[in-house]
C-alpha cells in the first residue's frame, strides 16, 4: 500500500500550527490534522479522502497534560491506562481501546476526533471503485450511501470511539482552538449528527484538551464494550455510565458506535428517575429504554439487530454497579 | 565430558618421526574438517532408542521396521526448528525480501465487477506513460493452467470474462510503484456486464451464460463443476433407526489468514533462462504451469522458494500473478517484482468453500451406526483449484474412524462470482467432520449414553478397512479418546455444569500424504526423492524439495538424517529452495511431506550408513553386524574404545570415488478399491485425534470463551515433540477461529465486505484457551520410524467439540458457524421463545441419565480396547473390514456374503428423488447425453 504523497507540517508551539492552517485556508489548500495517526495514516494508504497537507501537533509543546481535571489532545492512550492521578473510568474506557501496540501511538483527540467507519467506505481503492464509490469518499462522482441507499446527503458511518462516552458522562468540555480563536462548550454539544461532518469542529480549529469539573472526581461508574475479540477490535456498542454514590439522580449514560455520533441519555434516564428510584428493576427498564432509543445500521462487524439488543444488557451491566 | 572417545582426527597417522623430520615416502595431510564442534563422542542414549534393538524407549504400540536405523541422536527429541533462527533474527528472506538489480514494480488490473465480458482494452494510454516498461493483458497469456490436470481453468489475465471482483484483467510493470499505480488507472476498459451467480443453490440452476464452460461434459447449463455420488454398505440397515440425528448446517468461507502476502519476483537470466522466486508450498505445480503458460520448456525454468510466512493450502496453486511477473519481465527485460496487498490476498482467496452440509445418521438398537447419509454442497468461486478432490473429501473423510453399516454421500461443487475456493487446512474434511461429530453427540443424547462411551465402542481397529476400501494401518483413536477423557475429567463435568458451562467431544481423521500423485503413475514413478550428499569435509547436504512453509519440514528431514548417521544435526545441511537443484517433489499439500519425504531420506541416509559401516569395517576388521554408529564414531558394540572416528569412516569410504551421493525415493503401497473416486482419500496412512474442548458462554450476550482443550493426536510416532506440539496448538487456534469467529463475509451486492485482517476476525492470543496437546504414538508401520502427519488433522476436532460444549452449556444446538455472538444470541432468543422463558439466565441446562445401553457400550468398548491391542501389537494379523461389528465375515467379500450391498458411484433412477441439495446436480444431464458438444 502506498499512500499518497503529502506536504507534512510540523508547528512547535498551538500559535504556529494556527497560523500554518490559516495560511493554507488563504491558499485554499486542503489539509488534515494529526496526532498520533492511527487513524489518519491508515485511511491514507486506504486512499480514503487523503489531503495535500498534513499539519501533526505531535511536536507542539504543553498539549500532553495529564491530570484529573485536565487532558491535553496530545496524551498517548497508553499513559491513561494507568492510573497516574486520571480518573479511573477513562482509565476503563482507555485500557479497552484497540491493542497495546496502538494505544502507545494513538491520543486523546484522535480518537475523540475518529473519523467515522463503514464497511463500505473502510476499503481499498479498488474495492471501492467496484461499488461505484460512496457518499463519503465519492471521489467526485457523487455517488451514493451504500447503507442507506437513494440519498447522498446524509452519512451514516459510525463513531466507533470508546473514551468519548465515559468523557460525556464525567461531564467533560472540551477546548477548540483555531485562527479564530479558543472556544470551549461541554463534550456532548461537540458532535455533530453526519457521519461526514462529525463534529463542530470549523477547518483549522482543532481539540486541544478536555477539562473534567472539580464535581466529575467524585463521580464513580463503568464503561462496557461490544467486542468480537478482546483486543484491537472497535467497539460494535459501547455504553458508560457513571454516578455519585448513594444518589441515583446523579446517574448518566451515554452510548457509542451505534450511530454516527456518540450520546448522551438525559431523557431516558430521566423517565426512569420520575417514577423514582426502585433498584434492579430501575435499572431493568432504563436498560430497555436506551436500547429504545438507538438506532444502528448495518455497517460494522454485527448486525444492527444484535447491536441494539446488546444495548440493553450492556446498559444493565454499566448501571446495576450501581447498587451493588 | 570425559573419559570420551575422541572425534578429532589427526594425531594418529605415522607421517612424522620422533625428531620431527618427515617419514621417508609419507606426505602429512591434515584431513579437512574437523568432525564437529564437540571433541568427544557423547554417550548413547539409551532413552531414544527403541527396546526392541536394546534401548529403553518403550514401545507399547509394538516394533518398527527403521528401529534399526534409530540411533538415539535427534528423533524423538524436541528440536528448535533447524530454520528458526533465521526467521527470529530476521535473516529469513521471504517473497517480498528478494530484491535483484535493476528491478520494476508490477501491479494488476484487476475486475471491478462479479461477471462481465471483456469487449476491448485500450492500453494506449499506459503504454504511453513515461516509467512505463510493460503492459500485458490476456492475449499475452492464451494457455490454461490449473492446480490439478484435470480441471485446468485458470489464464494469467482474463482471456474473455472477468468472474469475480478483483479478478485478473491486466498488468503493468514500471520503475516505481507510483507509476505502476498511475499506469492502472489509465487502461481503458470496454465491458458487457453479465448476470452473477453468488448463491450457490442457484448454481445448481441453468444459467444464461454459466461461468466455465466444459464442453460436452456440461452438466446441462447449470455452473455445476464437479457432482460426486458414493454409496456403500447394506442400505436396509437404516429402515428402522433406534436413534437417529438429522442436521443442516450453513458454513461461511474461511481464509487461511498466513502473515505473508503473496509476492513474486521473477527474472529472465542472460540465458533466457526464467528464475522465479515465490514463496510457495507447491514449487513444482508452479514449475508445470510456467511452462504452460510461457511455452518455455521446464529445463529452461528454475523456481526458486523463499521462505514461506505461512501457507495452510493458501499457497498451494500455481498463481495467475506468477504468470503476470514472468510475462511483464519477458517483455520488460528486467526482473519485474509484484507483492499482494491484503485485499488482494482475499480477492485471490482459495480458502475453505462456504457450505451447506446436511448430514442424517442412524443407530441401531445395539448402538452401531447403521448408515451415515451426508450432502455436501460447497461453493468453489470463479476457479477450480483443488475443488475437484474437495468434492470428494467431503464425503470418503467421513468414512472412518467409526464402523458404519451403510455410507451415502451427494457432493457438488458450483461456480459462483466470488474468489476461488480451494484447499485449506484439513482440506475437504473439516466441515462434514464438525457435522458427523456433533451428529453422534445428538444420537448419543436420544439414546442417553456418553457421546464418548459411543464412539469407543464403534471404533475400526488398526489394520482394517473402511467401508469405502481405504487401508488403515496404525490407529491410535481410542487412545486419544481415553486419553481426553481423563484429563478433562469428563466424567465429572459432562452434562453436569451449571448454566453456561460446557465441555464436549470431537474426533478427527485425516490422510497422511495423498495416495495419488496426481501428475504421474505412483506405480512407476516415486512421490517424493532426496539426494544425499557428504563430502570431505564431513557435512552432509541433503537435497529435497519439499517446502517448508513453517511446518518444518526441513528440520523433519534434517533430523531423520541426523538420526540415522548419528550426526548433530548441526552437521545436516537440508537444500531445498531450488528447481534446479532439488529432486522433483509435489510440494506441502495433504500432509504428505513428513511422511513421504522423512521415508525418502530415510532410505538414502540408509545407504550412506551402509557405505561408512563398510569402511569402518575394512578399518576394526569387524562386520557392520557388530557394529554401532553413535555421535561421530562408529564402534565395535562390545568395546567402544574399537573403533573409528566417522570421518576417518568417511574418508575411507571416499577413497577412489570421492563424494559420498545417495539418492533415496518414496513410494506408497498399491492400495484402494477400483470404484470412480476410489483414489480420492486415498493415503498410505491415517492419523487420528479426539479432542475436549470446554467453554464458558454468555447467556446474555452469546458470547463463547473456549477457556480449555485437552488435544489428543495420534501422530504415529512425535519425531519433534515440540514440533508436534506446535502444530496441535496452532491447529486449535486456527479451527477456533473458523468455529467462534472468522468469515468471509459476501454483502448484499456479493462484495466481500471484509477483506482485510481487522474485520476478518482470526482470534488473538485473549481468545486463545489454555491447549493440552496429548500425543498418541501408535506407531505406523509404514511411516518414518512409525511418524504420520500432524499439520492438518490436529484441525479437525475442535470445531464439533465447541459445537458440543456450546450444547452442554446451554442447551442449544447450533449449526451455523462461526458461531459469532449474534448467532449464539438468536439461538437463545429462539429457545427462550419456544419455552417460554424470559429471562435466558432461567435456561434450564442439559443433563443425562444414562440408558440400558449404556452398559452394553462400555462392555463393548472394553472388549474391543483388546482386540485392538492385539491388531496394533500385530499379534492378531487376521483380516478386518468394516462390517465384522455387523457380524458379517472379513474373509469373505461383502457383496457375496449380504445382498443388497452396495459400492455405487451413480444414483439409481427411483433414487433421484430422494436426493438431498447437491444430489440435485444429478438430476441434470451432461451435454453429450444432451446431444450437445463433442
Amino acid at each position: 500500500m502506498l499512500m499518497p504523497p503529502f506536504v507534512l507540517h510540523n508547528p512547535t508551539t498551538v500559535e504556529e500550527a494556527c497560523a500554518i492552517a490559516g495560511s493554507l485556508m488563504e491558499k485554499g489548500e486542503d489539509f488534515d490534522w494529526v496526532a498520533g495517526g492511527t487513524d489518519l495514516l491508515p485511511n491514507y494508504k486506504w486512499h480514503l479522502n487523503p489531503k495535500p497537507h498534513v499539519i501533526s501537533l505531535a511536536r507542539i509543546e504543553g498539549v500532553n497534560t495529564l491530570s484529573l481535571h485536565e487532558i491535553g489532545c496530545m496524551a498517548r492512550l497508553a499513559d491513561l491506562t494507568v492510573e497516574n492521578g486520571i480518573h479511573p473510568l477513562i482509565v476503563e474506557a482507555a485500557s479497552k481501546v484497540a491493542s497495546s501496540l496502538i494505544r502507545r501511538n494513538a491520543t486523546l483527540g484522535g480518537n475523540l476526533c475518529l473519523d467515522t467507519r463503514c464497511f463500505w467506505y473502510n476499503q481499498g481503492e479498488d474495492w471501492r471503485r467496484s461499488i461505484d464509490w460512496c457518499h463519503k469518499a465519492d471521489c467526485g462522482t457523487g455517488a451514493d450511501c451504500r447503507v442507506v441507499p437513494n440519498q447522498n446527503t446524509l452519512c451514516v458511518a459510525t463513531y466507533q470511539g470508546d473514551i468519548a462516552p465515559t468523557l460525556m458522562v464525567l461531564e467533560a468540555e472540551v477546548h477548540l482552538i483555531g485562527p479564530s480563536g479558543l472556544r470551549t462548550m461541554p463534550l456532548q454539544e461537540f458532535y455533530q449528527l453526519d457521519g461526514m461532518k462529525k463534529n463542530v469542529l470549523e477547518k483549522g480549529e482543532f481539540l486541544l484538551k478536555i477539562t473534567l469539573s472539580e464535581a466529575s472526581a467524585a463521580r464513580t461508574g463503568s464503561y462496557q464494550k461490544l467486542r468480537v475479540r478482546d483486543t484491537w477490535d472497535f467497539p460494535e456498542a459501547g455504553v458508560a455510565a457513571s454516578w455519585i454514590a448513594g444518589d441515583a439522580t446523579s446517574l448518566k449514560v451515554a452510548t457509542t458506535a451505534l450511530e454516527s455520533i456518540p450520546r448522551c441519555h438525559p431523557e431516558e434516564v430521566t423517565s426512569v428517575l420520575e417514577t423514582g428510584w426502585d433498584g434492579m428493576n430501575s435499572v431493568k427498564a432504563l436498560a430497555a429504554a436506551v436500547r429504545k432509543s438507538v438506532k444502528p445500521v448495518n455497517n460494522t462487524s454485527l448486525p444492527p439487530r444484535y447491536r441494539k439488543s446488546m444495548v440493553r444488557v450492556l446498559t444493565k451491566r454499566a448501571v446495576e454497579k450501581m447498587i451493588e | 565430558m570425559s573419559g570420551g572417545y575422541r572425534q578429532q582426527p589427526g594425531g594418529s597417522g605415522q607421517t612424522t618421526r620422533k625428531d620431527g623430520k618427515r617419514v621417508a615416502g609419507k606426505q602429512s595431510f591434515p584431513p579437512p574438517g574437523s568432525g564437529g564442534s564437540r571433541p568427544h563422542m557423547k554417550p548413547r542414549d539409551l532413552d531414544f532408542i527403541p527396546e526392541s534393538v536394546g534401548g529403553k524407549e518403550e514401545q507399547p504400540a509394538g516394533s518398527h521396521i527403521h528401529d534399526r536405523a534409530r540411533t538415539g541422536t535427534t528423533v524423538g527429541k524436541e528440536i528448535p526448528l533447524v530454520d528458526s533462527n533465521a526467521k527470529v533474527t530476521g535473516q529469513a528472506w521471504y517473497g517480498d525480501d528478494v530484491r535483484l538489480p535493476n528491478e520494476i514494480i508490477g501491479k494488476i488490473l484487476r475486475s471491478p465487477h462479479h461477471y462481465a465480458r471483456i469487449k476491448s482494452i485500450d492500453t494506449s494510454r499506459v503504454e504511453a506513460l513515461p516509467g512505463v516498461l510493460a503492459v500485458a493483458t490476456g492475449e499475452d497469456s492464451p494457455h490454461r493452467f490449473g492446480v490439478l490436470p484435470v480441471t485446468k481453468d485458470e489464464h494469467a489475465m482474463a482471456v474473455e470474462k472477468v468472474r469475480h471482483v478483483g479478478d485478473l484483467v491486466a498488468c503493468v510493470a514500471a520503475v516505481d510503484e507510483a507509476t505502476a499505480l498511475e499506469a492502472l488507472n489509465l487502461f481503458e476498459v470496454e465491458w458487457e456486464v453479465l448476470e452473477p451467480v453468488f448463491d450457490p443453490k442457484k448454481g445448481l440452476e441453468d444459467a444464461d451464460e454459466p461461468i466455465h464452460w466444459r464442453g460436452k461434459y456440461h452438466l446441462s447449463k447449470t455452473n455445476v463443476q464437479k457432482r460426486v455420488f458414493q454409496e456403500f454398505g447394506d442400505r436396509s440397515l437404516v429402515d428402522k433407526p433406534h436413534a437417529e440425528s438429522h442436521g443442516k448446517w450453513s458454513m461461511a468461507g474461511v481464509h487461511h489468514g498466513f502473515t505473508e502476502p503473496h509476492a513474486v519476483v521473477a527474472h529472465w537470466g542472460p540465458n533466457g533462462r526464467l528464475q522465479l522466486y515465490t514463496p510457495q508450498q507447491v514449487p513444482h505445480y508452479t514449475h508445470r504451469a510456467l511452462s504452460t503458460v510461457l511455452d518455455v520448456p521446464m529445463h529452461q525454468i528454475n523456481v526458486i522458494r523463499t521462505f514461506v510466512g505461512g501457507g495452510f493450502g493458501g499457497k498451494s496453486d500455481p498463481f495467475p500473478h506468477e504468470m503476470c511477473a514472468a510475462i511483464l519481465a519477458r517483455k520488460a527485460g528486467r526482473p519485474v517484482r509484484i507483492t499482494f496487498d491484503r485485499e488482494e490476498v482475499y480477492w485471490i482467496n482459495r480458502g475453505r468453500h462456504p457450505s451447506h452440509i446436511e448430514v442424517k445418521m442412524t443407530a441401531d438398537e445395539e448402538a452401531r451406526i447403521s448408515g451415515f447419509d451426508i450432502d455436501a454442497l460447497i461453493d468453489g468461486g470463479g476457479f477450480a483449484s483443488f475443488g475437484h478432490v474437495t468434492s470428494y473429501y467431503n464425503g470418503v473423510l467421513a468414512t472412518a474412524p467409526y464402523e458404519l453399516g451403510s455410507f451415502h454421500y451427494t457432493g457438488a461443487r458450483v461456480w459462483t462470482n466470488k474468489p476461488a475456493s480451494g484447499a485449506m487446512r484439513g482440506h475437504g474434511a473439516v466441515n462434514t467432520r464438525c457435522a458427523v461429530e456433533v451428529g453422534l453427540d445428538e444420537m448419543a443424547e436420544t439414546m442417553q449414553v456418553d457421546p464418548i462411551d459411543l464412539r469407543l465402542a464403534n471404533l475400526l481397529p488398526p489394520h482394517s478397512r473402511t467401508i469405502s476400501g481405504f487401508r488403515i494401518t496404525s490407529n491410535g483413536m481410542r487412545e486419544a479418546l481415553e486419553k481426553v477423557r481423563e484429563g478433562s475429567n469428563w466424567d465429572e463435568k459432562f452434562r453436569q455444569m451449571p448454566l453456561g458451562k460446557g465441555i464436549g467431544i470431537g474426533c478427527g481423521f485425516f490422510i497422511s500424504g495423498s495416495g495419488l500423485p496426481i501428475h504421474w503413475d505412483p506405480n512407476r514413478f516415486p512421490h517424493a526423492t532426496v539426494h544425499i550428499q557428504v563430502d570431505m569435509d564431513g557435512g552432509v547436504t541433503v537435497h529435497t524439495g519439499a517446502a517448508d512453509i513453517g511446518q518444518g519440514s526441513t528440520t523433519a528431514v534434517a533430523q531423520v538424517v541426523s538420526e540415522v548417521l548419528a550426526l548433530p544435526i548441526e552437521m545436516i545441511h537440508v537444500r531445498s529452495h531450488e528447481s534446479d537443484t532439488s529432486p522433483v517433489d509435489l510440494g506441502s499439500y495433504s500432509s504428505r511431506v513428513t511422511f513421504m519425504n522423512a521415508n525418502a531420506a530415510i532410505r538414502a541416509a540408509l545407504e550412506i550408513r551402509e557405505q561408512l559401516l563398510n569402511a569402518a569395517w575394512d578399518i576394526l576388521g569387524y562386520h557392520p553386524d557388530n557394529l554401532v554408529l553413535n555421535d561421530r564414531r562408529i564402534y565395535y558394540k562390545h568395546d567402544p574404545a574399537i573403533g573409528v572416528s566417522y570421518l576417518k569412516a568417511l574418508h575411507k569410504a571416499q577413497e577412489d570415488k570421492g563424494s559420498l551421493i545417495a539418492s533415496g525415493a518414496y513410494r506408497s503401497p498399491p492400495m484402494g478399491g477400483v470404484h470412480k473416486g476410489a483414489a480420492a482419500g486415498l493415503a498410505p496412512a491415517y492419523s487420528f485425534s479426539a479432542y475436549v474442548a470446554e467453554v464458558d458462554v454468555d447467556v446474555e450476550t452469546g458470547m463463547i470463551r473456549c477457556t480449555d482443550v485437552w488435544a489428543a493426536h495420534d501422530c504415529g510416532k512425535a519425531l519433534n515433540p515440540m514440533a508436534v506440539k506446535g502444530q496441535i496448538i496452532g491447529s486449535c487456534h486456527m479451527g477456533l477461529g473458523q468455529v467462534l469467529s472468522e468469515k468471509m463475509v459476501y454483502g448484499r451486492t456479493g462484495h466481500l465486505q471484509n477483506a482485510n485482517l481487522l474485520d476478518y476476525k482470526i482470534p488473538s492470543v485473549h481468545e486463545m484457551p489454555h491447549v493440552e496437546p496429548i500425543i498418541i504414538e501408535s506407531c505406523d508401520p509404514e511411516g518414518p520410524f512409525g511418524a504420520k502427519e500432524a499439520g492438518e488433522g490436529p484441525l479437525l476436532p475442535i470445531l464439533p467439540a465447541v459445537v458440543n460444549a456450546v450444547y452442554d452449556a446451554i442447551g442449544i444446538r447450533l449449526r451455523d458457524l462461526p458461531l459469532t455472538p449474534d448467532v449464539v444470541f438468536k439461538g437463545i432468543e429462539k429457545t427462550l421463545k419456544n419455552s417460554k422463558v424470559d429471562d435466558p439466565l432461567d435456561l434450564p441446562s442439559p443433563r443425562l441419565t444414562h440408558s440400558s445401553l449404556q452398559p452394553t457400550l462400555v462392555a463393548r468398548a472394553q472388549e474391543h480396547k483388546l482386540r485392538d491391542k492385539a491388531r496394533q501389537r500385530t499379534e492378531d494379523t487376521s483380516p478386518y473390514v468394516n462390517g465384522v461389528l455387523f457380524g458379517f465375515d472379513p474373509t469373505i467379500p461383502l457383496e457375496d456374503q449380504v445382498e443388497g450391498w452396495r459400492t455405487a458411484t451413480e444414483p439409481d433412477p427411483e433414487q433421484l428423488a430422494e436426493l438431498g441439495l447437491a444430489g440435485r446436480a444429478w438430476l441434470k444431464k451432461e451435454q453429450r447425453e444432451m446431444g450437445g458438444e463433442n
